[in-house]
């Protein structure tokens, strides 16, 4: 049992509770950045305290130390369930196995949102689930360290962890005047314990030990001023230099893309999705939907709308929590002219298992849904950043907008679009803009052009094929893809898809590319009359949206033999008088079927993919961290040395810290846990080697003889020992506090002299001496026998 | 702050050891201690722990009880520590029909004065060698631990104090137990430490047979250290130092050996006491004024062992001799004793 932790007073404990409290929840507030509100921090201060005063009230009550962590996580339990465990609990504090499963779906929950969320992130149900578990499970170890190991100064470990936090996500890191709290809050906690120590020991000590506090022995408060200031400096430092190395980390891209196996889980390689998932062998049912008026509309489950040579991507826009489904933004551009019906579609997902919801383009509103699902401004795409699609019962309300050739092609400038959509990169190779220049240039207007781009992607020169037509790494829509499939003629919709957005910005109309399912296949299965359509992995596509002033954003097929190509975007269709593109072949018929899909011709894809430009960033942001992290014990070992020289230095309990420092090393080196006392360690560590060497021996044999005369000496030698006892004490009394210093550096060297290169590594690493300081609070005997 | 003496013993003659004003040198103490080793060394080959252990005794003020098979050297021992330090030796050899009188003395009508005259008993020296004395009646007994207790002798009314340093080594032998009065545990308490000899090695043993052929060796033993030079040296191991966390770790020691569940009896609070004197002059031995946990952990096996008794069911399949076994409780409860750190310490 460790002397002191029994020696606090009940008001010594709750006085270093409230410090530990302080702390955590003002650590707490680093977060803030991070996440949107504050009712999260409140949330987390109230599980903070529930876990700080409930572990001191069953302290007053004297339940045994041991005990009191593992009584404090059922208090978080008990907590949580009241705040999160809802119906699934008794009483609203007596969790059932539905909670606990309820707990396991907001933890995942979490994961999802954590990986999917950008800063600030909206405080879902799952976030903050995970935000209170974290901040309780940090306030039992705050409280375990600074109430039963006794090391408060250890405290600042949990409190790092969420002071470290934004550093990793966010470019300016955490706020400095937090940090400046939380390293108040910090030394208030130390301050606190030193005060409470030194009332513990003057009510239970004997004169002597009276004594002994009013001579300053203990904690030297500039000591652990100076601790807890290179505590915050480390943590301003380890979070500027994240900062400096991390321009814009997202939370996703540190923590890895979350729902591992999700289909398009963050948009980033939606084209690697669907070749792999057009390619699979077989088809892999998505959902079903049930449209009573026969809709078959295409839905759209992301829109690459920025093109940057390589790649198509997803321009990333934070969740607005206000975007909620139940009214869906108005369509784009559309104007009041054009005509619209409105479907309600009822959709059942089964298998899939995507984080963006399978909705047709546009829509108004979506209901049933479970889970926090936001509409992005713009493309009207549905992400959830706390669930998924598994097992979602919707209904969606799909606005069709059926422009007539008239409207589309009385479209002007595109005026009210982002020119973000006309965007293409400079170096545009001649095969686009020839073949560009060659359909456009005879059309009177944009439709015109769009209409003979895709009549050329339609007619018989090309052909539908998952083969790719070149080199690996085919499964995307970058530049040279598209002249690689402008020469072979040859691809799937992801090709088709790519070349007609290009080719329509290279032409000047606004364009984009959904990212979705093809209207699936009618099954004879009828529910109350309406016939159910399935939709599968083999119905994954990929189309382009080209933008028209007055209509907005209206969708085009270009890839043969898929989807349906729209009534207006046909050749001739709604115009006698001009045929723009005479040579133009009747296009395919609609087709309901699919194009054959041979699963062993599967493309070698990958080559290509968008992972890959992050991937080195990643991985050098995780290699960061990672060594950040390793370099925390090494770092707090050099702060405990450095104060323990100081103290040697300053002759405050010089002795003790010398012969600390020892055996710390020694402990570093494996040199530990041999002997009990300072003499019987010095026995054991003569006989090395490294000690050979009569001046490093003598040099630990002063150093023994010191600290037993600080630690068992009559306390008069010290100080003010009379005159006949110094005479008698000359050979072996106090020494200059400078030569201690000299003997603890030669000893030490001796020790690190006999030990192997791989010991030494490990030494600074993995200082084992740490470890030792809390095991020595339990009473365990280790090599300076506390 | 200076330490208690012996309780009630204030009498006059205590003036030469009480006397504070010139306390010999710890360092002297030392040197002194190792020049009676080194000198009963050359008498009892090999036997250093034991030799050292009885030089602890005699300067914390104990009684020192050698348990071991005869003829192993434990008389030699107690007559060259004896005639090393100068001071006067008497031996006991203790029978069945031995009384308390042919120990403590007996007073004897003085025809010429007419007068009881007490004539003083083989107890009044500075050391005596009570061999086997469990051999003796308990009633011999109790007179001869009357006066280690008391350090002084009562008969008819009158009150004989002993000389000082006076300390009783007795022997006895451990194997043989027909006909014995084992002494009893109150009795063994009174005894500081208890020590075996044990046989000597081979080459030792033959050493020992050259030496001794023609003469005792004893008879060139020197007197190496006066008997004032002894009394100085018990002085100045009453001064040593004992810092509290010491003290602590004294008595939880003892307290650990009450509350062992391999023991039917723990420590004493006399023998605190007396491992707290013993550590004394092993410090002061040492050349050290204060005493390190170092010091109780070196003596606790000598000075708690003999006072515990182990539980049957611990004794278990041990023989008669639970000596082995204590020892290895005791060692164990040192082991598990946490040494305290000293009162200057952080945390």
């Amino acid at each position: 049992m460790h002397p002191d932790s029994a020696a606090l007073t009940v008001r010594g404990r709750l006085a270093l509770t409230t410090a530990s409290f302080v702390l955590m929840v003002v650590a707490t507030m680093s977060l803030g950045p991070l996440i949107a509100g504050g009712g999260w921090w409140w949330l987390c201060a109230f599980v903070s305290a529930g876990v700080f005063f409930g572990g001191a009230g069953l302290r007053a009550l004297r339940v045994p130390a041991g005990l009191v962590p593992v009584l404090e996580g059922v208090v978080l339990l008990l907590l949580l369930t009241l705040l999160f465990g809802g119906s699934t609990s008794i009483a609203f504090l007596v969790p059932t196995p539905d909670t606990f499963a309820a707990f396991g779906e907001l933890f995942t929950g979490s994961q999802r949102t954590i990986a999917q969320q950008t800063v600030p992130a909206v405080a879902v149900p799952a976030l903050n689930f995970a935000l209170a578990l974290g901040v309780g499970a940090l306030s039992i170890m705050l409280d375990l360290l600074v109430q039963i190991a006794r090391v408060p100064a250890l405290a600042a470990v949990p409190a790092l962890v969420p002071v470290l936090i934004p550093g990793f996500l966010i470019e300016s890191g955490v706020d400095i005047p937090v940090l400046v709290a939380t390293a108040a809050a910090y030394l208030l906690l130390l301050r606190v314990d030193v005060r409470v120590m030194r009332r513990a020991r003057i009510e239970q000590g004997d004169d002597e030990d009276v004594a002994t506090v009013a001579a300053p022995k203990r904690v030297p408060v500039a000591s652990t001023l100076g601790a807890s200031l290179g505590v915050a400096a480390t943590g301003l430092v380890v979070a500027s230099l994240l900062t400096a190395s991390t321009p814009s980390i997202s939370t996703s891209l540190l923590l890895g893309n979350g729902s591992q196996g999700a289909l398009f889980a963050r948009g980033v390689s939606p084209f690697l999705d669907l070749g792999r998932d057009l390619r699979r062998p077989e088809a892999r049912p998505a959902f079903r939907y049930l449209a009573r008026d026969g809709d078959r509309p295409n839905f759209t489950l992301l829109t690459l709308d920025s093109f940057e040579g390589d790649v198509w991507a997803v321009t990333e826009s934070p969740v607005d929590g206000d975007n909620t489904v139940d009214a869906l933004g108005a369509p784009e551009g559309l104007g009041a002219d054009v005509e619209t019906s409105e479907h309600p579609i009822d959709v059942l997902v089964n298998e899939v298992r995507t984080t963006w919801l399978p909705v047709p383009y546009p829509s108004t509103r979506i209901e049933g849904l479970s889970g926090s699902w936001y509409w992005d401004d713009g493309p009207l795409t549905v992400r959830s950043v706390d669930t998924n699609t598994a097992g979602q019962r919707y209904e969606v309300t799909r606005l069709e907008v059926e422009p007539t050739v008239a409207q589309l092609r009385a479209a002007g400038d595109p005026r009210s679009v982002d020119p973000r959509f006309l965007e293409l990169p400079d170096e545009v190779p001649p095969i686009i803009s020839e073949t560009a220049a060659r359909l456009a240039g005879p059309a009177a207007t944009p439709y015109d052009a769009a209409v003979a781009i895709q009549a050329f992607l339609r007619s018989p020169d090309f052909e539908y094929s998952t083969e790719a037509p070149v080199e690996e790494g085919y499964d995307g829509g970058g530049f040279e893809v598209i002249a690689a499939f402008l020469e072979a003629k040859s691809g799937y919709c992801v090709h088709f898809a790519s070349t007609m957005a290009v080719l329509a910005r290279e032409a000047g109309i606004p364009s984009r590319i959904s990212v979705g399912y093809t209207s699936g296949t009618p099954t004879p299965e009828r529910i109350d009359g309406v016939q159910r359509v399935e939709v599968d992995s083999h119905d994954l596509h990929a189309w382009p949206e080209l933008y028209f002033e007055g209509v907005g954003w209206v969708p085009f097929e270009p890839t043969p033999g898929r989807g349906t190509v729209p009534e207006y975007s046909r050749p001739g269709a709604g115009q006698a008088q001009t045929s723009v593109l005479p040579t133009a072949p009747s296009s395919t018929a609609p087709s309901t079927g699919r194009p054959e899909l041979d699963p062993d011709r599967g493309l070698a894809g990958g080559a290509t993919d968008p992972l890959q430009n992050e991937a080195p960033l990643r991985a050098a942001v995780l290699l960061v961290v990672v060594l950040a992290l390793l370099l925390v014990p090494a770092g707090l070992r050099v702060l405990q040395r450095a104060s323990r020289r100081r103290r040697v230095r300053l002759g405050r309990g010089a002795a003790d810290a010398a012969w600390d420092e020892l055996s710390a090393t020694a402990g570093d080196l494996g040199v530990a846990g041999i002997g009990a006392t300072p003499r019987v360690f010095t026995a054991f560590l003569a006989s090395r080697p490294g000690f050979r060497d009569a001046e490093a021996l003598a040099a630990l044999v002063r150093l023994r003889d010191a600290v037993e005369r600080a630690r068992y000496g009559p306390a008069s030698d010290l100080a003010t020992g009379g005159d006949e006892q110094r005479a008698a004490n000359a050979a072996v009394g106090p020494r200059p506090d400078a030569a201690l210093l000299g003997d603890l550096d030669s000893a030490c060297r001796a020790l690190t002299r006999d030990a192997s290169v791989r010991d030494r590594v490990i030494a600074v690493l993995l200082p084992k001496s740490l470890a030792d300081r809390i095991r020595r609070a339990s009473g365990v005997r280790t090599a300076d026998g506390a | 702050m200076s330490e208690v003496p012996f309780g009630g013993r204030t009498g006059p003659h205590d003036d030469a050891l009480d006397d504070a004003a010139s306390v010999m040198p710890i360092d002297e103490v030392g040197v002194l201690a190792a020049r009676v080793v080194a000198n009963v060394e050359t008498v009892i080959a090999g036997k250093r722990d034991a030799i050292t252990a009885a030089l602890t005794v005699l300067l914390a003020e104990g009684h020192l009880l050698i348990e071991d098979v005869p003829g192993v050297g434990k008389t030699m021992l107690a007559k060259a520590l004896a005639r090393s330090v100068g001071s006067t030796v008497n031996r006991i050899q203790f029978t069945p029909d031995l009384l308390p009188s042919d120990v403590t003395g007996v007073s004897v009508f003085d025809q010429a004065s007419r007068r009881f005259e007490f004539k003083r008993g083989p107890v009044f020296s500075n050391i005596v060698i009570g061999d086997e004395i469990n051999r003796a009646s308990p009633k011999t007994q109790a007179a001869l631990l009357e006066c280690m207790e008391e350090r002084q002798v009562t008969a008819d009314g009158t009150t004989y104090r002993l000389d000082l340093p006076f300390t009783v080594v007795a022997t006895q032998n451990p194997v043989e137990m027909e006909g014995t009065y084992p002494l009893p545990e109150a009795q063994r308490d009174r005894f500081m430490a208890r020590v075996s000899m044990g046989y000597p090695s081979a080459v030792d043993e033959l050493a020992m047979l050259s030496t001794r052929e023609t003469s005792s060796p004893l008879d060139r033993l020197d007197e190496v250290i006066t008997l004032d030079e002894l009394r100085g040296m018990i002085r100045a191991v009453r001064h040593v130092f004992t810092s509290q966390p010491v003290k602590e770790y004294a008595v939880e020691l003892a307290r650990a050996t009450r509350e062992d569940r391999q023991l039917r009896l723990g420590a004493s609070p006399r023998a605190t006491l007396q491992l707290i004197r013993a550590a004394k002059a092993h410090a002061a031995m040492h050349g050290r004024e204060f005493v390190l946990p170092d010091d109780i952990d070196a003596l606790a096996v000598a000075v708690l062992a003999h006072r515990l008794v182990p539980t049957s069911r611990a004794v278990g399949s041990h023989d008669r001799d639970s000596g082995p076994l204590i020892d290895a409780i005791v060692g164990r409860i040192i082991a598990q004793t946490p040494v305290p750190v000293g009162s200057a310490r952080r945390n």
